[in-house]
């Protein structure tokens, strides 16, 4: 499930930023999955001493020096790595023991990643705060490209409502006003609770039918096989109707980090397979990537 | 006249402290004994034993058939129970605890009869608590209380009425009201009562029979003027008293010496 | 004298069914979402949204709800006799408490497994439900146990292993809460809370089942629970046994109790609440209170399920909120009017 990451939208808060400088072999320590991923796409990995449990990606993160969780980083262990600089996410990096953290003298960062501006902001913070301007620049030019191409290959098509679960009992939807919500927007969904202020909510099943979703994608769940047998006796509803429930097992992509642009062409690919599929192989009308005719 | 309760070599302890051992009585139909003696001489653990709540070893015979073999229901219907005091935490009306009493007379499963209603009617009369009949039980003094359990026993309509000290709350009227209420329903409807009580004057002057208990046993048993004498009553509760007969020369009545 | 008869019994009881049947219709009528009445009726076999949202959305759990909140109210107002405490509710068992944990224990270890009932024929459910299940039964023996002095159940020991029992399952829980995957403690919070969705009719009609039939058990102790509440000696007196009076009842109710926490979670505030109510409304005789309190239990928490429904669309709130924010306010304005006269205040 992929609650963690929808945490970093709750609040909301401005990124602190502080100007860049102090460059050279810094230990730092992260907050967030996030920042760990962004830390190792910059090439900066090494300078990582701490971060968190759920900091799983890339593989040689894994082996680093843990500081508990994100919500509850532990005072003490992230004073033991002696850090230079500590990056956090708003939202998500509780802003009391960030304060803490400051008040013992450490220099606390917290961006934001609420969407996807201030994903690829973040990017090009992290890498200026750390000399390598150019390298944060890079990478917000790769995960740019990579949605750009995502965006023109389902441009024709026309947009699909999409139901993204990450929970069952009690069912529970990705709302509005988080970079998920407008990842499915970017992948040429219409996420049918983008309406709701929360982030995630428990979805009663009276809104899936009267919202008719096209697509239903179930992160992190079971395997295929179960994936239907949820939904069976709702036959009004088009995805079951047509079959268009998938299963996304590798939801751990979904951060709001450098693998962006790679979750935004999963989520495409399930969305409007149509749009990315061998043309040659395609026969039948209803699978080309392309708006109705009249 | 047959013997209602016949009670041989009673002996229960609450625990590790024993209360009664060695109780032997033979109380027959119809009959009215006070049960006298100081705090925690096993007045009311007496009472508890003889209405079944709780199990003492020793016999104890019901109408010639040991107790233990009895129904509860049916004991219901053989004995009613006026207790000390009791603590109801819900909002029942007099009405509806009155007619509590009648629950062994009809099915568990209907609502009370018109017998039922009666019966209960009668009851409220006869302790003067008629009026209050729709109030709630919290609404009442202590005195009032008291009537309404002694009204639901009644109800009850049961051959043999046990009472834990039923004047303990009550004022000079109707202590004396109650009393004679007892007095009657022995005369008129044959009602055995078995009392325990701690006003020895009051004792004295309505049961015939008193029995004194002391250190786990009956120390004596008889009419009023044989149990209550200057001795018994020093030996027993530790205090001197004066013994004289009233008016009638026929029931003693104690007087403290201070 | 104003007491009990016949004709109290069927016009109260007629009232509160026939405003049950109204709510049933209502709370289905009722939603997020407008639906078509006449279109769903067409289209009843047909793949329809106003059918499918009436029909296999709404109605099953309106369904549920009827069941849920009268089997906590019965058990609410079974329990207050019992215990002879006022502030007894289902969750004071420590049945709950168990349910809880077993349901947690399968969310986390097997959320996925099913059971096919009568050889699949009848669908297939959830291993979740049952290990809550389990987990009741488990802590029914437990505290029944642990209560257990000379053949009865004292009030004092059940209520003190209960709350004792559910202390140590809450921080079992918390506990658990707390090593798991965030993501997964997330879910965990929102099953605890309480839910009434579901779209399962075999689901429904087993706790309809379950809970018509314990009710109706506990009905018949409709005397001896009015005895009981006297206290325990002068129950004796008056006829009952209560030793087996006690431990049957605290059977049923566990039961009850427990399957409705498998199924639905905890839904807490109905048990307490209702009961009162009602004692202020209908009295304290329990031949009455007991239909009264099933009927009303079953119209409040389906309105609470409609409520959260509706409150903060698309998004639905867990009923337990529902059931305390808006059931407390009118409980104490009930208390304020009615209970200075019944309730010595």
């Amino acid at each position: 499930m992929t609650f963690g990451l929808l945490l970093c939208l709750l609040l909301g808060f401005a990124g602190r930023l502080v100007h860049a400088g102090e460059a050279t072999r810094q230990k730092i320590v992260s907050l967030a999955p996030s920042v760990t991923e962004t830390l190792f796409a910059l090439g900066l990995g090494d300078r990582l001493v701490g971060e968190t449990t759920y900091c799983d990606y890339p593989a040689e993160a894994k082996k680093l020096p843990k500081i508990g969780d994100f919500m509850n980083p532990s005072l003490e262990a992230v004073l033991a790595k002696k850090p230079d600089l500590i990056l956090g996410v708003t939202g998500a990096t509780d802003p009391v023991k960030a304060r803490e953290m400051e008040r013992l003298g450490l220099k606390v960062v917290l961006v934001s990643v609420a969407n996807l501006n201030d994903i690829l902001a973040s990017t090009r913070i992290i890498g200026a705060l750390l000399g390598s301007d150019k390298a944060g620049e890079n990478l917000a030019a790769k995960i740019t490209a990579q949605v750009e191409e995502v965006k023109k290959k389902v441009s024709p098509a026309p947009r699909r409502s999409v139901l993204l679960v990450v929970g069952f009992q009690p069912l529970i939807a990705v709302g509005g006003r988080n970079f998920i919500d407008e990842l499915i927007t970017l992948a040429g969904g219409d996420n049918i609770a983008g309406s709701a202020a929360q982030p995630w909510l428990n979805l009663p099943d009276e809104i899936v039918v009267a919202k008719a979703p096209e697509v239903i994608i179930e992160a992190g769940m079971g395997s295929e096989r179960e994936s239907g047998k949820r939904w069976g006796d709702l036959k009004s509803v088009p995805a079951v109707r047509e079959r268009r429930i998938y299963s996304y097992p590798s939801d751990k992509i979904l951060r709001p980090g450098p693998r962006f642009g790679e979750a935004l062409a999963e989520i495409a690919r399930l969305i409007h397979p149509e749009c990315f599929a061998n043309p040659a192989s395609l026969s039948n009308e209803r699978s080309r990537c392309e708006r109705p005719g009249p | 006249m047959s013997t209602a309760i016949r009670i041989k070599d009673l002996a229960f302890a609450y625990g590790e402290r024993n209360v009664l051992g060695g109780v032997s009585l033979a109380i027959e139909k119809g009959e009215m004994i006070g049960i006298l003696g100081p705090n925690g001489s096993g007045k009311t653990t007496l009472l508890k034993i003889l209405s079944a709540v709780l199990r003492c070893a020793g016999l104890v015979e019901l109408n010639g058939k040991d107790l233990r073999s009895y129904g509860r229901r049916e004991l219901s219907r053989l004995f009613a129970v006026v207790p000390q005091e009791s603590q109801i935490n819900f909002p029942f009306t007099l009405a509806e605890i009155v007619l509590m009493g009648r629950a062994s007379h009809h099915s568990p499963l209907g609502l009370e009869g018109p017998r039922d209603l009666e019966a209960a009617r009668r009851s409220l009369e006869a302790t003067e608590t008629s009026l209050l009949a729709d109030r709630y039980l919290h609404e009442l003094s202590g005195g009032e209380k008291q009537r309404v359990m002694i009204a639901r026993a009644l109800a009850q309509e049961a051959e043999i009425l046990l009472l834990d000290e039923p004047a303990a709350f009550l004022d000079l009227k109707h202590q004396v009201r109650a009393f004679e209420l007892m007095r009657r329903l022995n005369r008129e409807r044959g009602l055995t009562i078995v009392a325990a009580l701690h006003d020895l004057n009051l004792a004295a002057l309505f049961f015939p029979r008193l029995a004194m208990l002391s250190g786990g046993k009956v120390y004596r048993d008889g009419p009023a003027r044989e149990v209550l004498s200057e001795e018994n009553i020093l030996e027993v509760y530790g205090v001197e008293v004066r013994v004289e007969m009233d008016a009638s020369r026929e029931r003693p009545q104690v007087f403290l010496r201070t | 004298m104003n007491v009990l008869d016949r004709r109290k019994m069927i016009r109260v009881n007629g009232i509160l069914f026939l405003l049950l049947i109204l709510s049933v219709i209502g709370c289905s009528l009722v939603g997020p979402v407008a639906v078509n009445l006449w279109r769903a009726l067409e289209n009843l076999f047909s793949p329809d949204a106003n059918a499918e949202i009436l029909f296999r959305a709404r109605l099953p759990r309106v369904l549920l709800g009827v069941a849920i909140g009268g089997g906590m109210a019965a058990c609410g107002v079974v329990l207050q006799a019992l215990l002879r405490n006022p502030l007894a509710c289902p969750q004071m068992l420590g049945v709950s408490g168990g349910a809880s944990l077993g349901g947690i224990l399968g969310l986390i270890f097997f959320p996925n497994w099913l059971l096919p009932v009568a050889g699949g024929l009848l669908g297939e459910i959830s291993w979740v439900p049952l290990a809550a299940f389990l987990g009741a039964l488990l802590s029914m023996v437990l505290v029944y146990r642990f209560s257990l002095f000379h053949g009865r159940l004292h009030p004092y020991h059940l209520l003190l292993s209960g709350v004792i029992f559910n202390s140590f399952i809450a921080a079992l829980i918390m506990f658990l809460n707390s090593i798991v995957d965030f993501y997964q403690a997330q879910g965990l919070l929102f099953w605890l809370m309480g839910s009434l969705s579901t779209r399962a009719y075999l689901t429904v009609a087993f706790i309809w089942a379950y809970v018509v039939l314990g009710f109706l058990w506990l009905w018949a102790k409709g005397l001896p629970l009015n005895l009981i509440t006297l206290g325990e000696e002068t129950a004796m007196q008056l006829g009952v046994e209560t030793g087996a009076l006690q431990r049957q009842v605290f059977v049923a109710s566990s039961l009850m109790i427990g399957a409705m926490v498998s199924i639905s979670g905890m839904i807490g505030f109905v048990g307490l609440m209702i009961p009162h109510v009602m004692r202020l409304i209908v009295g304290s005789d329990h031949r009455l209170l007991l239909p009264a309190s099933f009927l009303a239990g079953g119209i409040f928490l389906s309105w609470a399920d409609t409520l959260a429904r509706v409150l903060l669309a698309p998004a639905e709130l867990p009923v337990g909120i529902v059931t305390a924010f808006f059931g407390g306010p009118f409980f104490l304005l009930l208390l304020y009017r009615e209970g200075r006269k019944k309730l010595a205040l």
